[in-house]
């Protein structure tokens, strides 16, 4: 996920570096041309984008700073040089709000879209009130909207079907306790044994605060191997929070969910990672008592999971 | 099931483009535009209607197809007026799409930009088309980005959000480890493949997920062919089970199950069935027959 992240970014970084480069070649042509007093303007702008090159290039995640930056520059120079161009200002009018949306997320770009409406309109309108011209602008902006609404809904999409956690390969809280009821159905049913073991990841929290994220993803990275090594393919483990697990051990009695944790200790025992030291885990096993309902257990493991994450 | 995304106001984003683009046919006198334009607004107000929070995708032709196709008769009809959509281009690639469309609509681009050369004079056509080519990478930049994740998670995601419904591509691993844990336990488990007609895959879909024990995942391998995995506590209670769900479903067309230990191989169970004549077999029988 983050080598993915940070591709990403590279992608913005040299498109900001290619529209730096657009500038620098303008300021030049407009040198060669002798227009020297339309030359600051492209030149200033380059510096602008030379910032938001850097920006994007130093950052993992995408700036949102250096796609403002890149917006202004975009802005400047539509409103500066677009009257002096004689040609058609209905091409022109389409260019502001197509940059927007695809520089700023969907609500920010709207809702500047559509407060800068009449600011293109009279630039590019003399002041006048072209409605033809209004029209096309407020629709390409609306149905252009669509796009950036199906990415959304796209992600939405993924984020509500997949079963695993963003961060690490464990099961999602909703899909875990999907999973917790449906594995205490089939052991009602088919009359097996059912056992969960909670744990608390006490050092990720600090982790993160002291460290950064890499130090935190290298926790949670090590934590998910050290249980993958010790639990069979049908176990699931679970992140019911950000530092707390549950490892569920279908037909598993007692005693098999005893060596589950007794190795889970020792391969922890093991782990040691460079900033954050030997691993540490506190952890509990819980079995369903007899009789007991399954909303009464799932609130059982709630509540232990809250005591072992309280110390 | 929480999310963030708010069908609401995409729903009335949908009808008010609809809207804004059928006062736009309403204002051109040119026929053939007029019924362009009618067109994008109906296919965009049936879409609002239609909308539904699922991976449900047509099988042959994509749709966004249809917009690119739309977005090029438009500017090749009358590029005079609709000139203000020439941009919409750098947009449209954002969509999730395949590889040989997102080629096309560049291509299509083109043949869009070209003609423009006698209306905008060289200097601003040039201008327009380098503007064009930065904006439509910005675009894939952003796509990309979508399409990562997408490969990545469509594989093991659910195929209805909060419905245990799974792409068959992650069938032939849970058919393993559902094996392996069935025999240590001693409990019967079986493959079913169901074959279905392709208008009533969905609605059959989530009946099979109702009708199964929340243990039983579905998956739906294609268009026609939906797949569970039955676990029952013996060989008779599978039968009586089976026979259940095979009334309450009311499937007319092949149906077949296989324990688990008589497996041999997914394929072999999909090219059976394929063969199989309708009605409910289990392979056992037909290998007695």
């Amino acid at each position: 996920m983050p080598e993915r992240r940070i591709r990403f970014s590279r992608g913005f970084a040299a498109w900001y570096a290619g529209g730096a480069l657009l500038l620098l070649g303008m300021a030049l042509w407009l040198y060669l041309m002798g227009d020297y007093s339309r030359i600051p303007l492209p030149a200033a702008l380059f510096l602008l984008m030379l910032v938001a090159t850097l920006l994007s290039a130093t950052r993992e995640e995408p700036s949102r700073l250096a796609a403002y930056l890149a917006l202004i520059c975009g802005y400047l120079l539509i409103a500066v040089e677009l009257p002096l161009q004689s040609g058609l200002p209905a091409l022109w009018v389409g260019l502001p709000p197509v940059l927007t949306l695809l520089l700023l997320p969907l609500g920010p770009a709207m809702l500047l879209n559509l407060a800068l409406t009449p600011v293109w309109l009279s630039l590019l309108g003399n002041g006048e009130l072209d409605r033809p011209m209004l029209l096309s602008y407020l629709t390409l902006v609306i149905v252009a909207a669509l796009v950036p609404w199906e990415q959304v809904r796209q992600h939405a999409l993924l984020r509500a079907t997949d079963p695993r956690d963003p961060e690490c390969p464990a099961v999602e809280r909703d899909t875990l306790h999907e999973r917790l009821l449906s594995e205490a159905e089939r052991a009602s049913l088919l009359e097996q044994p059912l056992a969960v073991l909670l744990v608390h990841l006490p050092q990720l929290e600090m982790a993160g605060e002291q460290f950064g994220a890499q130090a935190r993803q290298a926790l949670l990275n090590g934590f998910c191997q050290a249980v993958d090594r010790c639990c069979r393919e049908h176990d699931i483990l679970g992140r019911e929070g950000p530092g707390d697990f549950w490892l569920v051990l279908p037909d598993t009695t007692e005693s098999g969910a005893l060596l589950v944790q007794q190795r889970l200790d020792q391969v922890v025992a093991q782990t040691t990672l460079v900033e954050t030291g030997q691993m540490q885990v506190r952890r509990r096993l819980c079995r369903p008592r007899l009789g007991e309902s399954w909303q009464r257990f799932e609130q059982r493991l709630q509540a232990v999971s809250q005591s072992l994450a309280d110390g | 099931m929480q999310t963030k995304y708010k069908v609401g106001l995409l729903r009335g984003n949908l009808l008010l483009a609809a809207l804004l683009l059928a006062t736009l046919a309403l204002a051109t006198t040119a026929l053939t535009e007029a019924l362009l334009l009618w067109l994008a607004a109906t296919w965009l107000a049936i879409t609002a209607l239609l909308l539904a929070f699922n991976h449900r995708r047509p099988a042959t032709v994509p749709w966004q197809l249809l917009p690119g196709l739309l977005l090029a008769a438009l500017l090749w009809l009358e590029p005079g007026q609709h000139i203000t959509w020439l941009w919409a281009w750098a947009v449209l690639v954002m969509l999730p799409q395949p590889r040989w469309l997102l080629l096309l609509e560049a291509l299509l681009a083109v043949t869009t930009w070209w003609p423009l050369r006698d209306l905008l004079g060289l200097e601003q056509w040039a201008l327009t088309g380098l503007l064009l080519a930065a904006l439509m990478l910005l675009g894939l930049s952003r796509a990309l980005d979508l399409r990562a994740l997408r490969q990545q998670t469509l594989q093991r995601a659910r195929l209805v959000p909060g419905l245990p419904l799974w792409p068959g591509t992650r069938l032939s691993r849970d058919l393993a480890v559902e094996r392996a844990r069935s025999h240590r336990q001693g409990v019967h488990a079986e493959l079913l493949l169901l074959h279905t007609p392709r208008h009533r895959c969905w609605t059959l879909a989530h009946r099979l997920c109702r009708l199964t024990h929340r243990f039983e995942p579905c998956y739906r391998l294609d268009a026609t062919t939906l797949a569970v995995i039955l676990t029952s506590r013996g060989r008779r209670e599978a039968e009586a089970r089976r026979q259940a769900l095979w009334h309450h479903l009311e499937i007319r067309g092949p149906g077949r199950a296989t324990a688990l230990p008589d497996l041999v191989s997914l394929d072999n169970e999909r090219q059976a069935l394929a063969r199989q004549a309708a009605g409910l077999q289990t392979s056992g029988e037909a290998v007695d027959a």
